[in-house]
């Protein structure tokens, strides 16, 4: 089993922070796992991408043809939509305005940051989209993750509750 | 009958390789004395340079390392980090240190690495054949400079143990010759201070030794001490340039 | 084995290092390798009682040498850079090898040569594998192609190092450097006193003894003789003893791949996609560079080889010889900075599946 993964958005909106989540959970889970972090050089700003490979033997730890594509901005999109694999998802922010042209026909429009707001707290847009990314990873136990939302949050106790909320609308949204 | 000399016990059997007339000998004498006298032979660890006195581990009975070219402060940098209770001494030549190995000579001083160096200045390129070195007077002549040292060609003489003083990491540096039975007395003493300040652990201790040459120098032996006390001590005066017990 | 963690390559490798036994550590920053320095002084101050001495040098050419100085008084000592640091650090590597001091390096190589990129490069294989300095020397060389990997042979480094007398060189490279993966980290290793370790400088007791001298100056021929036939005798016995390496569907594999590092587990993948479409593709990797593992090719005749490497063939030297040219030898190389993809390395293995 070999699953490749793409992140990709603004510094801000959380994209690491969900791919560490994903990655610990993999782990738990019991695969290998790959993590590689792309920063841009801005300080505040700029491109964060990430490249995560969860295998059950060792593989090759860059991402060709992603499965899961996970694209927050139009710049992203249009660096890493070749990278989007054909028989993988696309999973599209809402805000993203330019069509994707890429090897990859299935694409899903999520309009993330929307969800967080009706939730009352656009930051939380990351772990809606970990929800919804979860429905293509069903080798990862949906449990693993509600308990490390919880740990991730364990300094913060009261954001706990909202970030569960968020991790459950995305898992349950339908594109 | 009481003995009033004897060889020093650390030195081995050997016979020194130096050229008659050469400083080395003498220095090499009095370090092995003042190691007797002190005491250092079993606690104490030498780190020879490249240069004339790179086959002086053939002489004592010591634990010893022969670096290379101008590193001999960095490798002593990782003796003395590894060991801080060992007695490490740093022998160095002109070539050695001011020309290939000035960064590590420099950065073990900013650092005040914590042993002691003894600099051998004989503004000359002996082992290699008279060559010049950064520390030749101007004028002087060399193999590499035949009319002389010129600024245009080779700048000027830099002076190490002023250079040194100026650091905070050094806590002593002294600048003395072997021209007279009073002058080899006193580098004895400078060598001493700067062992004791060392195994204090107070920062890098540093001796320059204005040291003769015959061979390269193309003078007999006694010219060349006389050469010293006349002309090459006035680029290089000799004098106490940082101690910080006097200043404490 | 340890606990298990998510961690980057450079600071899991440092961390093992330190489990090693290694409280000495002396670089110069340089990417990608900066992240080994900057976490030995994180443990120096953070954690007091692992006994961490690190020293920022003004050079590379200071590093190797205080490593040298480390070493010498009997303690474990590493230094961790790349592709230009390593070069400057040369000099040291001859000088080390000649005198017996067991030094460990971590070389991260990046794409050359001149200034080069910061990002993965395979193009340190002759320098490594080759001596680099002047010289008849050898240095043992390790390939991660894991973070596991790499933390297991930074471990068995210190050991081999000490074994031989030999510096060892952990070859990573820019990819595996800042690659965080899933890993167990190694236990702690208990090293030998500094008092046990072979010719250590301690002060001098006749009355134990014979003093103990580093040197590597040779006055005549018969001491290059006996110094270069005593140096031969350890890269001999290195030879016999050390070569390692892995071997993946050989047995009736058409084509074999030769890869090592990061780059061998793009050809990993490759290899399986390949099988997937019937082509039988085995693959040999290398994880001592050198010694070079010639004995792998034994037995393999009328195979195909692809050697795959990020510089322009350097390895494929080594497999030629080890093939002794009665194979076809045909060579996959990629500049370096970024990895090829699986299908990259599949395209070639198709083209070379139709060479009859």
């Amino acid at each position: 089993m070999k699953k490749e993964l793409l992140f990709s958005g603004i510094g801000g909106q959380g994209i690491m922070n969900l791919g560490e989540i994903l990655c610990s959970a993999a782990i738990k889970a019991g695969y290998n796992v790959t993590f590689s972090p792309v920063y841009g050089a801005e300080k505040r700003g700029g491109r964060t991408m990430c490249n995560i490979v969860i295998s059950s033997e060792i593989e090759c730890q860059i991402v060709s043809e992603a499965d899961v594509m996970l694209i927050m901005d139009d710049n992203s999109l249009k660096d890493y939509q070749h990278l989007a694999g054909e028989q993988g998802v696309l999973i599209l922010n809402a805000q993203v305005e330019a069509k994707p042209d890429c090897p990859c026909k299935n694409i899903k429009v999520v309009p993330f940051i929307e969800k967080a707001m009706e939730l009352g707290n656009a930051k939380v847009a990351n772990i809606i989209a970990l929800g919804f990314i979860l429905k293509y990873l069903d080798f990862i136990p949906y449990s693993i993750v509600e308990e490390l939302v919880k740990e991730t949050f364990a300094k913060k106790e009261k954001l706990i509750p909202l970030n569960l909320l968020a991790l459950k609308t995305g898992y349950e949204f339908e594109a | 009958m009481k003995a009033v000399y004897e060889r020093p016990k650390v030195f081995t059997d050997a016979i020194t390789t130096y050229c008659g007339g050469c400083g080395h000998g003498i220095v090499n004498k009095l370090i092995a004395e003042l190691i007797d006298e002190m005491g250092l032979q079993k606690n104490g660890v030498i780190a020879w340079p490249i240069g004339c006195s790179c086959l002086a581990d053939k002489f004592y009975n010591m634990d010893q390392i022969m670096c290379l070219h101008g590193r001999a402060p960095a490798t002593a940098t990782g003796m003395k980090r590894a060991e801080p209770d060992k007695f490490v001494l740093v022998y160095q030549g002109d070539g050695d240190m001011v020309s290939e190995g000035m960064a590590e000579i420099m950065h073990a001083a900013i650092r005040g690495e914590k042993f002691s160096v003894v600099f051998i200045n004989n503004a000359i390129y002996g082992m290699t054949g008279g060559q010049i070195a950064p520390t030749t007077l101007m004028g002087q002549k060399a193999t590499t400079a035949p009319a002389g040292r010129s600024a245009i060609n080779s700048g000027y003489p830099i002076n190490m143990a002023e250079t040194l003083a100026s650091l905070k990491g050094v806590c002593y540096s002294e600048r003395v010759t072997v021209t007279s039975p009073a002058a080899v007395a006193k580098t004895k003493r400078a060598m001493k201070k700067a062992f004791e300040l060392q195994m204090q652990g107070k920062g890098m201790t540093f001796v320059e030794i204005l040291s003769p040459c015959p061979t390269n120098w193309s003078m007999s032996p006694v010219k060349c001490l006389k050469w010293i006390d006349d002309v090459m001590v006035e680029q290089y005066p000799l004098g106490v340039f940082k101690d910080v017990e006097e200043e404490a | 084995m340890g606990e298990k963690v998510f961690m980057q390559g450079n600071m899991a490798m440092a961390e093992s290092a330190i489990r090693a036994g290694c409280k000495l550590f002396f670089g110069y920053p340089i990417t990608p390798s900066s992240e080994v320095a900057e976490y030995f002084a994180r443990v120096m101050f953070e954690r007091p009682e692992e006994g961490v001495t690190f020293i920022q040098a003004e050079t590379e050419v200071a590093a190797f040498n205080m490593i040298a100085g480390a070493v010498c008084m009997g303690h474990r000592g590493m230094t961790a850079t790349s592709g230009p640091g390593m070069s400057l650090g040369q000099e040291a590597m001859s000088f080390m090898s000649c005198a017996d001091l067991p030094a460990v390096i971590l070389d991260v190589m990046r794409p050359g040569p001149g200034d080069g990129d910061i990002m993965a490069g395979q193009s340190d294989y002759y320098q490594l594998t080759r001596g680099g300095g002047h010289g008849d020397y050898r240095n043992i060389i390790l390939a991660p192609y894991t973070v596991q990997e790499g933390c297991e042979l930074m471990q068995l480094a210190f050991e081999l190092a000490e074994k031989y007398h030999n510096p060892v060189v952990v070859a990573s490279d820019g990819n595996l450097a800042k690659l965080r993966e899933s890993v167990e980290l190694p236990g702690r290793i208990e090293p030998p006193s500094p008092h046990d370790q072979y010719n250590v400088l301690e002060g001098y007791d006749p009355a134990e003894r014979d003093k103990h001298v580093f040197l590597t100056g040779m006055n005549g021929v018969a001491e290059v003789i006996e110094i270069n036939e005593r140096l031969n005798k350890k890269f001999k016995a290195i030879a016999e003893n050390e070569v390692r390496f892995e071997s993946y569907n050989i047995e009736d594999a058409d084509i074999v791949l030769v890869a090592y590092g990061s780059l061998a587990r793009v050809c990993i993948s490759a290899m399986k996609l390949a099988r997937e479409e019937g082509i039988k593709v085995g693959m040999i990797r290398p994880i001592t560079l050198w010694p070079f593992p010639e004995k792998a090719f034994e037995g393999l005749d009328g195979k195909k080889f692809l050697c795959c490497e990020l510089s322009a063939g350097q390895m494929i030297d080594d497999v030629k010889l080890s093939v002794e040219n009665k194979h076809d030898v045909y060579l996959f190389s990629r500049w370096g900075s970024i990895l090829p993809s699986p299908r990259e390395v599949l395209a070639d293995i198709r083209k070379l599946n139709e060479v009859k």
